[in-house]
């Protein structure tokens, strides 16, 4: 821990990303930070209903993600494994990082002309899909970045999107986008001694409201948030006229979304897998092994989903061509997944690929006329 | 012919069956999630202990091939990835046999042979596990943006059969002045460094090296400048791999390497040639960590780096 009497200005640039599926309690962490002194870039996102009490969430923050995912073609709530490389991707974009550290460091210098630490809290629900891009404009701008992963039952996340944001994607398409974002949030974080990792927490969003002064301490001591560790009475008192343990409404159980079998269980064992990360000790190298176990085993699922349904991807195909009122596509054409394109095989998972003996490889390739390149 | 023809693995002319290749996607339970970066090494004791923990950090396995180091490669590379607390992260194994050296030698060596680069790198790359490999060089230090941004990758490539290149800017050292060095970004320089492990990714025959093999059409994938240098030792022979200046002294393919040997030999002369920055270190500070580290993320970006663009950086 740092002097009490040093000079504020003088602390490690840190910056806090608050990361974890949409209604989990991020806001409520990440205006948790804000009350105690890290800054947060403004303008900020307006409160509305689904949030009376605020985002926390800087504007341009949400708009250059939106803009990030449009371009990666990815959705906030995207249960596809593979659109972590699309993201990815987009993140190692020379103009991006250069855009993406140019606002870190203007922002890291207002929070010091203001005459706080250099300190700042960012966070939205499509920060996970970004981590990478973050975390190379703090190597840029000399900061420090950590991670608080808010972790709340998947059955009562699913619940809350169903209930605020409507429910137009079903249970099982949530529950699968959550199981890839968290999964994949926990692989993006994991923590080593190497640059670029200043450390992790993972926080449960019912202990934040059970007891938020002793889960922020600690959030603050592992992480040597300076603002947090010197945060005074005033700011404490805020802290509980923030906190509205009746936030949490939702108390529905993973039974009570109806998911299929295999998701289901993967959910379940991934939820108690994640839930045990926040006890003492629990970021252990033998709950990393189970989560990455989980997260094949997940990828292995879709890939197979991904695979039986293509009838239904081609048919959207065809109704999106055909358009509202249009002609009917050619009967006599050969349909896209028959089409001899050369890069079809390629776009088969390599483990499913890989699966099929090289033997009928070959054979499949006679027959589709393919060579393999000399 | 190409040796990638076998269904299962490829045999080598020489008979040497206990260095025959077995497809690593064709053994029992197939190959597992993750990156591995693969370096076959001889006589890198001296870069090692840069090159190892930024690796062994970013990547889930790091497989090192010694071809008969005789100044301690191997103990290095085993007492760097104790001393980062990831030996658990290396496998090290060796490949006995003389490689041809780039150019003319490796020209008149079959591909089936056990001395040829590109049944070399076969041979390495069989070992793999792993669903996606790094092709690394054992004088090749990640920068910490380097080492954040493959660290992602590693992990976010999973099934897609992508290629990604990583551009690398020649760190020139002097070993008697450990503050001291010159940085190359004279030549723009991203080549083909990551791949799927698969039927479709092997190696075979180029003219002066191997060349890993690619369906048609492939997704590629370039990094930005400024994530990962190449040490140079002024005082070493950087050249040892090759048969002679002869066989890089005319072909568009080997302008990087030509630019390697003017710049090495300007400097030996005392001159610092256009695009070469000489970089102080602060005092007790060695300038390998200072440009990894320090120097070169926190330098202005876009990097201004020159204009000879090589062929792999077209793609």
């Amino acid at each position: 821990m740092t002097d009490p009497s040093a000079d504020d200005s003088q602390s490690p640039r840190t910056v806090l990303f608050v990361a974890g599926a949409g209604r989990s309690g991020t806001s409520t962490m990440a205006g948790l930070a804000k009350i105690l002194g890290l800054h947060v870039p403004q303008p900020e996102v307006a409160a509305d209903a689904t949030n009376p009490r605020g985002f926390a969430e800087p504007q341009w923050v949400v708009d250059h993600h939106d803009r990030l995912l449009r371009e990666a073609v990815v959705q906030v709530s995207d249960s596809r494994p593979q659109a972590w490389f699309d993201t990815g991707r987009i993140s190692t974009r020379e103009p991006e990082r250069i855009t993406t550290a140019t606002w870190l460091e203007e922002h890291l210098t207002v929070a010091v002309e203001r005459g706080g630490r250099p300190e700042l809290v960012v966070k939205d629900p499509r920060l996970s899909w970004f981590l990478g891009l973050w975390r190379v404009a703090s190597i840029r701008t000399g900061a420090r970045p950590v991670f608080v992963t808010m972790l709340r039952p998947p059955a009562e996340v699913v619940g809350s999107k169903q209930t605020y944001y409507g429910n137009k994607l079903g249970s099982a398409h949530l529950a699968a986008s959550w199981l890839n974002m968290l999964l994949h949030t926990e692989r993006a974080t994991r923590d080593s001694s190497g640059p670029g990792v200043g450390g992790r927490v993972f926080v449960r969003y019912a202990d934040l409201l059970d007891d938020w002064t002793r889960v922020t301490m600690e959030v603050g001591e592992r992480l040597q948030l300076q603002s947090v560790l010197h945060a005074n009475s005033e700011q404490i008192r805020d802290g509980h006229r923030f906190v509205d343990p009746s936030l949490r409404r939702m108390t529905q159980t993973l039974d009570d979304l109806a998911l299929p079998r295999r998701l289901h269980e993967l959910v379940a064992e991934t939820w108690t897998a994640l839930d045990a990360l926040a006890e003492p000790d629990g970021d252990s190298a033998a709950a990393h092994v189970t989560l990455d176990q989980l997260r094949e085993a997940y990828s292995d699922l879709y890939a197979e989903a991904e695979a039986v349904s293509r009838s239904s991807v081609v048919h959207a195909e065809h109704r999106l061509r055909r358009g509202p009122g249009g002609p009917p596509p050619a009967p006599a054409g050969p349909a896209p997944e028959a089409a001899p394109a050369p890069s079809g095989v390629d776009r088969v998972p390599h483990g499913l690929r890989a699966a099929v003996p090289p033997s009928v490889r070959r054979g499949l390739r006679r027959v589709a006329g393919r060579q393999r390149p000399a | 012919m190409a040796a990638h023809a076998g269904a299962t693995g490829i045999r080598n002319l020489e008979g040497h069956a206990d260095f025959d290749i077995t497809w690593p996607w064709t053994r029992p339970g197939g190959l597992r999630a993750g990156s591995t970066a693969v370096l076959r090494v001889k006589d890198e004791a001296l870069s090692m202990p840069w090159v190892l923990p930024p690796l062994l950090r970013a990547m889930d396995h790091v497989l090192v091939v010694d071809n008969g180091s005789s100044d301690g490669t191997p103990e290095v590379t085993a007492a760097a990835a104790e001393r980062a607390g990831l030996a658990h992260r290396l496998t090290q194994t060796s490949y006995p046999f003389a490689v041809a050296r780039a150019g003319a030698e490796h020209r008149a060596v079959h591909e089936l042979s056990v001395h040829s680069l590109s049944y070399f790198y076969n041979w390495c790359f069989a070992q793999v596990g792993t669903r996606y490999s790094f092709k690394w060089d054992g004088d090749m230090v990640l920068t910490a943006e380097g080492e954040a941004s493959l660290a992602d990758l590693a992990w976010q490539v999973g099934d897609v059969q992508s290629i990604i290149r990583v551009p690398r800017h020649g760190l020139y050292l002097d070993s008697r002045a450990p503050e001291r060095g010159w940085l190359d970004l004279g030549l723009r320089n991203a080549e083909e460094w990551g791949f799927p492990i698969g039927p479709d990714f092997v190696f075979t025959k180029a003219f002066e090296w191997e060349v890993r093999t690619t369906p048609t059409p492939v997704l590629s994938i370039g990094l930005p400048h400024g994530l990962c240098v190449e040490l140079k030792y002024l005082d070493g022979d950087e050249f040892a791999h090759w048969t002679d200046p002869a066989s890089f002294a005319t072909s568009h393919r080997n302008k990087r390497k030509r630019r390697e040997w003017q710049v090495f030999n300007a400097l030996l002369d005392g001159t610092v040639p256009e695009g070469v920055h000489e970089i102080r270190a602060p005092a007790g500070v060695h300038v390998v960590d200072h440009v990894t580290r320090t120097w070169l993320p926190r330098a202005p970006r876009p990097l201004q780096v020159g204009t000879v663009v090589t062929s792999d950086d077209q793609r």
